[in-house]
């Protein structure tokens, strides 16, 4: 896991807005071989939208070629609701770029079969090759999508009930009416944003910080589903101080020299093309299994019939030698030196009776 | 893999006005505005590209400019040489001429207007107010500006307050709606079939005149609203004309009672109209009407009512100078000011829309889209026709201007800059 800290909310968003567009030029997508983008709605991932849209208007980032998949939605709240993600997403993002409306995947929240829709989610996203890229953010409890404590960490798109805190803190959009707060969700599972190849979440502010310390220094658990994050094998957090507050200082410097180390000797944080990684491993493979490399690299070696190794590596033999061997001469102690006792008889200790 | 990533998407006749600031309610806001050039109507472009997976044909970048509704002007008489009341020889000249006009008055920003008629004889409103009616039926934006129905101001108004409205033409009505049928004609007041409207949108009258103020509630259930004006009408004749169904005062302050502490005349409604809403009101913000402090006492009286009107002449849009009117009169036009050759009596105005709203924002102090409300939404509610003019919701006509309003040396400035009818540009 990479854990990216920086000083502010807007330059956290402005690493991550960076980050995909390289990754997406990078991936240089076609209408074939589209980019996959799993998005979040919510605060933290304004700022990223925000900064999308503005490379996009520089020219720098087209998102033709780029299917969208949604984290989640309101269950019952109609779809042109201003508090439905349906209109976040429009509002923010969709409606300001070049992405192409028969790309975009969000739950459908009043779908007459809600569980149908939850399935056919999840092989929507199958059928265009999963998700590349999931970009998420984390509620104060640690939740990802909307997947709330106690979730299994193996779920899937579903049906899920909020918690009574996930009510509480989105009431402040329902004019601070808790009843006026959709009690249910559609939303992908944890299992779904961990099958991305690459999962990037984005966590700020004070009140985030007990949760980013659940996720990224204690075990796995699903009293913190993102926390499922560290069995990811490409997985990057980026935050902001604040959100760091509730981590041990020995943290914060070690992710903050790893990404100064790797600057320093030209590593981006960026990931190796899946085109790049098999090429190699096809290479290594072919290697490994052609005839020929199976040749002893010794120069004589031919001339012998070869040596049947041990199928497992030797320990090293025991080699019995005395302790003060192994110790280091200490200087100054002359004659202070324990000596090897001479091995001698009793009876040459006696004095002999014959001297009389 | 099956990705509907389409290279060519059929064209949807969508266009896309954005980097802007939309006029919504009374707030000026960052967002895009979606219409279809085909249905001529506002989309919700949220619903259309989920539901549609629609794509805008076309992008209209506003560079912070300022997207408004049509001007709509609720007192119009003529402009650029064509006058409404006048009746030629062959009434196919007055048709050209009227389309002749529509297609100027629209360069002004102007959409929608009620071509209005000042006191006429009865057989000047049988022959001209067949061809004043609704227009925008074709919603062909070629057609340019659209009459939303005519405005008959007079001739039941009283003769102390004619202004400059012929006095041997004016009328009482001792029969009630009887004598409006016989003034107007019946068939333009009473359409023949229901799906029919009639031909007139508004009617102004003096309620204090026999048999008038009976004859409101006839009219306005035919769907025409009524107005007060050229009266004598005192604050209480004023209130039960407004509780018989009138809803407008025509042009606030001009041709009525002025406001007397004791007795606030018509003016006194807009604080309060005991049993009846606060009427609508029309403003002729020409700068010389009216004072910019009675303007601007008038807004602050009852802001939700308040119109600007031009009360333009056919010398709108013309050169200043001397010219023949009806009954061997000459009027005088020196900019925006226009009066009987000889004297002061106003005789109505030759400022444009754009201008009164220019000036009312520099007098007002009101914000920009409370500003465009005087000339947008209020006047459209004012005719039921909101939600369909004068206003960005959905599934209204895409009739808009985009303007480039600011201050410049110290004074508001509002240019037209482009102006869209039934979504197509015009200008």
């Amino acid at each position: 896991m990479r854990l990216i800290i920086r000083d502010h909310k807007a330059e956290a968003a402005q690493y991550i807005s960076d980050y995909i567009v390289d990754r997406i030029k990078t991936f240089a997508p076609t209408p074939q071989k589209p980019f996959v983008l799993g998005l979040p709605t919510g605060s933290s991932p304004e700022g990223i939208y925000k900064r999308l849209v503005q490379r996009y208007r520089a020219g720098d980032i087209s998102f033709k070629n780029v299917v969208t998949f949604n984290m989640d939605e309101y269950v019952g709240l109609p779809r042109d609701h201003p508090e439905s993600y349906h209109s976040f997403m429009y509002k923010h993002f969709f409606s300001h770029v070049d992405v192409d409306p028969a790309n975009i995947n969000i739950l459908n929240g009043n779908a007459p079969d809600l569980e149908a829709e939850c399935i056919a989610y999840e092989e929507k996203i199958k059928h265009v090759g999963g998700i590349e890229l999931f970009l998420g953010g984390i509620g104060p409890d640690g939740h990802i999508a909307f997947n709330e404590p106690g979730s299994s960490l193996t779920s899937r798109t579903r049906v899920k009930t909020l918690a009574y805190d996930t009510l509480q803190a989105n009431s402040r959009y329902f004019s601070n009416d808790l009843s006026l707060v959709p009690r249910m969700a559609l939303t992908v599972g944890v299992q779904t944003v961990l099958d991305a190849r690459e999962v990037v979440v984005i966590i700020t502010g004070a009140h985030k910080a007990l949760a980013l310390r659940k996720c990224i220094e204690d075990g796995v658990n699903h009293m913190w589903t993102l926390s499922s994050l560290q069995q990811h094998a490409h997985a990057m957090i980026v935050v902001d101080e604040d959100a760091t507050l509730e981590l041990q200082v020995k943290t914060v410097k070690y992710f903050k020299s790893i990404e100064q180390v790797a600057t320093s000797e030209g590593f981006g944080q960026g990931l190796p093309s899946a085109a790049s990684t098999r090429r190699k491993r096809d290479s290594v493979l072919q290697e490994l299994n052609s005839p020929k490399s199976a040749s002893p690299t010794g120069g004589k070696g031919f001339l012998f019939p070869p040596v049947v190794e041990a199928p497992r590596a030797v320990s090293p033999e025991l080699v019995p030698d005395s302790m003060h061997q192994r110790l280091p001469p200490t200087p100054g102690l002359e004659g202070l030196e324990a000596k090897e006792l001479k091995l001698d008889s009793m009876h040459e200790r006696v004095d002999s009776p014959t001297e009389v | 893999m099956p990705i509907a990533v389409s290279p060519e998407r059929p064209r949807t006749g969508v266009i896309k006005f954005t980097g802007g600031l939309i006029v919504k309610g009374d707030a000026l806001v960052e967002e895009d505005l979606w219409i279809s050039s085909v249905t001529g109507k506002i989309l919700h472009s949220q619903e259309v590209f989920y539901d549609y997976h629609v794509i805008p044909d076309e992008v209209i970048d506003l560079r912070g400019k300022v997207l408004s509704p049509g001007f709509i002007d609720v007192q119009l008489n003529g402009a650029f040489g064509f006058d409404f009341s006048t009746v030629p020889e062959d009434m196919t000249t007055y048709h050209k001429g009227l389309k002749q006009l529509n297609k100027q008055l629209i360069q002004t920003g102007v959409t929608s207007y009620l071509p209005t008629l000042p006191s006429q004889q009865a057989d000047v409103y049988h022959q001209t107010l067949p061809y004043l009616g609704p227009s925008g039926s074709s919603r062909n934006a070629a057609d340019g500006s659209e009459s939303l129905g005519a405005h008959c101001e007079g001739p039941f108004i009283t003769e102390s307050k004619c202004g400059i409205h012929s006095p041997s033409v004016l009328l009482t009505a001792p029969n009630g709606f009887a004598d409006f049928e016989t003034c107007y004609g019946a068939s333009n007041l009473t359409p023949t079939t229901p799906h029919q409207k009639s031909p007139i949108a508004l009617i102004t009258a003096a309620p204090e005149l026999p048999g008038i103020a009976s004859a409101i509630p006839e009219i306005t259930s035919r769907g025409i609203r009524f107005a007060l004006g050229h009266t004598e009408a005192t604050y209480e004749t004023a209130t039960a004309a407004l509780q018989s169904g009138a809803t407008m005062l025509t042009h606030l302050f001009n041709a009525m009672r002025p406001l007397h502490h004791r007795n606030p005349g018509p003016f006194g409604t807009l604080g309060k109209a005991a049993g009846a809403d606060r009427p609508y009101f029309g403003i002729i913000a020409d700068g010389i009407h009216l004072h910019p402090t009675t303007v601007k006492i008038a807004w602050n009286a009852h802001p939700a009512g308040f119109i600007l009107v031009t009360d333009a002449m056919k010398t709108l849009g013309l050169p200043d100078g001397m010219y023949d009117w009806t009954n061997g009169d000459r009027w005088e036009k020196v900019g925006a000011r226009l009066t009987r050759e000889g004297t002061d009596t106003l005789a109505g105005s030759c400022a444009t829309l754009g201008e009164c709203v220019e000036n009312f924002w520099e007098w007002s102090g009101a914000s920009v889209p409370e500003v465009l409300r005087a000339v947008t939404a209020t006047p459209a509610e004012m005719l039921g026709l909101g939600g369909v003019k004068g206003t960005l919701v959905k599934g209204a006509d895409a009739d808009l201007v985009v303007l480039d309003a600011r201050e410049e040396g110290g004074r508001k400035k509002v240019r037209v800059e482009q102006v869209w009818k039934f979504g197509s540009r015009v200008s």
